[in-house]
């Protein structure tokens, strides 16, 4: 097709973290930019809504990879490239964790390494040279992991160069504590934060999860002052401010390809629009239903029907006529669980086994009016687990009982009254995060990131999974995974790789 | 063992594992809609609805109901579930204007399921949307709505056991589905309803809900009359003492707020006498703002009136908007598409960006986000130009 035709150097689809970023990065590059939202808002799962007089996060539990530091990682450098500002606030316990099942425990780790070595050395003791040979992994795996993601990535030089590198990236979490000898009650409370990868720790790649973890350790959780929709709002403006444009309330429904079954261009609204290259901000199976099916690589399509979806969940939000301190609320973040071993939890998820309560006015005591407080439960799910019985008449009482069993179980493990307070309640479900994501089962972590499809394996095949001329792809389903972070640095990626293919084409 | 007893070719098995899962798949690429969350969700929350005027039952000259059906000829099969005391935004065309109004859904929830909705609509004079759909609406009229919206519904983990409900006027429509959704066990609540009217003959629904509560022991009625004395009514106002008259002498008591601001303003302050905690007080939308210079925030020497710049996908328009009009109400009078659902400052359906200039936004309409108010984004349906501006705005589904 004639380039003359092309209106657009790039067409980002979806305003999601990656989205985003993307596009804002490649505005900022001077390329010509369309970003496309079918939503009225961006940000994706990233955003705030408001009931009465409480404006509620969305979806951000705390950001990590947010630190001023050198980490080559970070997502601050990404809004600094882009002049973005962030107004992050930083928490400086990580998590309260209560296990009620066998062997209990109730359990605060603070930020920091030094400061979560004392906990953990406390909790267990002699754990401490463990969790620190653990951790002081990290640093070698940071370059390797920078090399595997870099442009000019060599497997047989990664295997070579980065030993240690391979020997985590080959095994899962738990396999690698226990080469390293980190002691089981260690191990499980290390394992906390699974939920937020969505898979448990004897199939989660451990050098995903270490990564993650040490972020959240070493570089201290943060949120940002407005809710998640100031992040956004925030890449907005950059886009805007280099001369992108964005357009909300519109829906790509179909992807166009020419004759060598390179990306070419949108159908939006009914318009077609042109582009050299194209980003998807959405989950691949949207991309390959929205295509001719001949255009789609049939090994495209078997990874998709391949592929598990990822993990997806219930939130409640209730906003509060009382305060923290006249509750007894005294944690921003508290993991509750039935038993230490997540793939335990996993499999009794159903059962109410693992879940996680915050209250933002931990972190930002201002976040909701004087003499009020907000609770956040986020209950893991799979997809699948929304039970096709509840039809949309049972749907709001289905809702509700819900909640009602969490808020009580919470009200039971913390001895505090939530109940006669609740002035505002809203329950999300899987059926909310299709209706406002259009992912397939409301899923929200994109694919699983099981055994062999972790982003280890991700990354070294990614130019054989997406080969797609002209289309590119960043978001939460693609390589590095579910996460802000990792939707912004897929961005970023994505951003980086056509600003050099346009480069070289001119 | 040590971490070296980790195997570094095993990235090769994960590997193999991986082409041989991808190379024995299907390549059966599901449907969106084949997953079930994601029917539930269209289900629920479709786009827009087209619907059709079935049945048209006149109260007044001046006020009607109309019975609401799939439109079959436009595709339409079903109807979205709903709960009581949500509504719909109609949409509407009317001497080039393009407009929208919300109608809270007087019918039961359970009446979806036979396919029927039914709003009522009363005259407000001057009011170009209920003038022209009472003068213009006949059994067969193509209409288009919005998906239920609304948060004016009974929440069980939030609300009282029992409802005083407060109805003034056509508000007494979100009411009726709530006493028709307890009566079918879709809502579990007492509704003690307080209904306002001048005289009885005003009143109504009240024989249909007066014959719901015969057989329904959780719904009671109390006429409310302003203007006439009869025998089983109230004589009066909603008043505070005519609250705490009908409430549980005992345990809280919710109290829902539906009808004309006139109504809200005289019954807030009544409530307050009551000390009723704020969780136990509920209104419905607001509604429309007008007269933004009445409040003492509102800057001296404003132009009367301001051009607007809208801009929808990169094409321009440039309006006038006299500054007492909200900006929704400039672009539906110029014929401008432009989104919007509540009006009343709450849903964020019309959210646009305030490219530049300046706005009035009233405090108790201003449901916006802190990050919106950040980056200047504003609600038109509650933003009243103060100079001339240029807005940014999405373009209606």
């Amino acid at each position: 097709m004639n380039d003359a035709l092309k209106k657009y150097d790039v067409i980002v689809v979806g305003a999601g973290n990656g989205g985003l970023a993307s596009a804002a990065l490649c505005a900022k590059a001077g390329l010509k930019t369309l970003l496309l939202e079918k939503h009225n808002l961006p940000g994706g799962c990233a955003t705030s809504f408001v009931r009465g007089r409480f404006e509620f996060e969305a979806a951000l539990h705390e950001l990590c990879h947010s630190s001023t530091s050198e980490n080559a990682d970070s997502v601050t450098k990404i809004f600094e490239r882009l002049g973005a500002d962030m107004d992050l606030h930083s928490e400086d316990t990580l998590f309260r964790v209560i296990n009620r099942g066998e062997d209990p425990y109730d359990l605060t780790l603070h930020a920091g390494v030094d400061n979560f070595l004392n906990d953990m050395e406390a909790a267990v003791p002699g754990c401490r040279e463990s969790v620190k040979e653990l951790f002081d992994l990290m640093a070698v795996l940071d370059e390797a992991q920078e090399y595997m993601n870099g442009p000019s990535m060599n497997p047989s030089v990664l295997f070579n160069k980065y030993g240690d590198f391979m020997r985590v990236a080959a095994h899962s979490f738990d396999e690698v504590m226990d080469a390293v000898g980190v002691p089981e009650k260690a191990q499980r409370i290390l394992e906390t934060y699974w939920a937020y990868l969505g898979v448990p720790t004897d199939d989660m790649n451990a050098l995903h999860y270490l990564s993650m973890v040490l972020s959240y350790i070493g570089a201290y959780p943060t949120m940002p002052g407005h809710r998640s929709h100031y992040l956004s709002l925030s890449l907005v403006k950059a886009l805007q401010d280099h001369g992108g444009e964005v357009r909300f309330n519109t829906e790509v429904t179909r992807f166009l390809y020419d004759g060598d079954g390179a990306a070419i261009g949108v159908v939006a609204n009914g318009d077609v629009i042109y582009s050299k290259k194209i980003i998807s901000n959405i989950i691949p199976n949207n991309v390959i239903n929205r295509s001719d099916p001949e255009k789609i690589p049939s090994h495209a399509k078997k990874l998709a029907s391949a592929r598990k979806l990822g993990m997806t969940f219930v939130s409640v939000y209730l906003g509060l006529d009382a305060s923290m301190e006249e509750l007894g609320i005294k944690d921003y973040s508290v993991f509750i669980m039935n038993g230490s071993d997540p793939r335990e939890q996993f499999n009794t998820r159903k059962d109410g086994s693992i879940y996680v309560v915050n209250c933002l006015n931990k972190v930002l005591p201002e976040s909701s009016p004087k003499g009020t407080c907000t609770l956040f439960f986020t209950i893991p799910v799979m997809p699948g687990d929304f039970p096709e019985t509840v039809g949309a008449r049972d749907y709001k009482k289905y809702k509700n009982a819900v909640a009602e069993r969490y808020i009580k179980d919470y009200e039971k493990v913390l001895g505090v009254s939530v109940m006669p307070h609740i002035e505002e309640i809203v329950v999300a479900t899987p059926v909310t995060f299709a209706r406002y994501l259009a992912t397939p089962a409301g899923a929200i972590y994109g694919y699983a990131n099981e055994e062999w499809d972790n982003v280890v394996t991700r990354a070294m095949l990614e130019a054989v999974d997406y080969s797609i001329p002209n289309l590119h792809f960043c978001g939460g389903s693609y390589i590095r995974g579910d996460g802000y972070p990792s939707a912004y640095l897929t961005g970023a990626m994505a951003a980086d790789k056509v600003i050099s293919e346009l480069k070289e084409e001119k | 063992m040590s971490l070296n007893d980790l195997k570094r070719t095993d990235i090769a098995s994960m590997l193999a594992k991986r082409v041989k899962a991808v190379a024995s798949s299907s390549g059966e690429v599901k449907d969106l809609y084949s997953y079930y969350p994601n029917k539930l969700a269209a289900e629920l929350h479709p786009a827009y609805q087209e619907l059709v005027v079935e049945e048209i039952k006149e109260h007044s000259p001046d006020m009607k109901s109309y019975v609401l059906a799939p439109n079959k000829k436009r595709g339409a099969k079903k109807l979205a579930w709903f709960s009581a005391g949500q509504y719909l935004s109609i949409r509407l065309s009317i001497n080039g204007a393009k407009l929208c109004r919300p109608y809270s859904i007087a019918s039961s929830p359970a009446d979806t399921l036979k396919n029927r909705y039914m709003i009522t609509v009363k005259r407000v004079w001057g009011g170009i949307a209920s003038e022209y759909i009472l003068d213009n609406w006949t059994v067969g009229t193509s209409v288009t709505s919005s998906a239920p919206l609304g948060e004016f519904t009974y929440e069980p983990l939030r609300d009282a056991a029992t409802v005083i409900g407060i109805a003034g006027g056509s508000g007494i429509t979100p009411f009726r589905s709530l006493a028709y959704a307890i009566a079918e066990g879709d809502e579990d609540c007492e509704l003690i309803l307080l209904y306002g009217s001048r005289t009885l003959s005003d009143a109504v629904f009240s024989d249909e809900i007066a014959e719901i509560a015969k057989t329904c022991p959780r719904v009671k009625l109390v006429n409310v009359l302003s203007d006439e004395k009869k025998k089983g009514c109230e004589n009066g106002f909603i008043t505070a003492k005519l609250i705490k008259k009908y409430a549980p002498k005992e345990g809280d008591y919710s109290v829902f707020l539906c009808g004309p601001q006139a109504m809200y303003r005289f019954v807030d302050k009544e409530i307050e006498t009551l000390g009723i905690r704020r969780k136990f007080v509920r209104h419905e939308l607001f509604g429309e703002y007008f007269d933004p210079a009445k409040n003492e925030d509102y800057p001296k020497r404003v132009k009367k009136s301001c051009k607007v710049t809208v801009r929808i996908n990169g094409e321009e328009q440039t309006i006038t908007c006299p500054s007492d009009t909200s900006l929704l109400r400039a672009m539906e009078a110029a014929g401008i598409k432009a989104p919007s659902d509540c009006r009343s400052g709450r849903c964020g359906w019309c959210r646009s960006q305030l490219v530049s200039g300046k706005v009035y936004v009233p405090a108790e309409v201003d449901g916006r986000r802190l990050a919106d108010k950040d980056f200047g984004y504003i609600h038109p349906c509650c933003s009243f130009p103060l100079t001339d501006v240029v807005i940014d705005v999405p373009k209606a589904k």
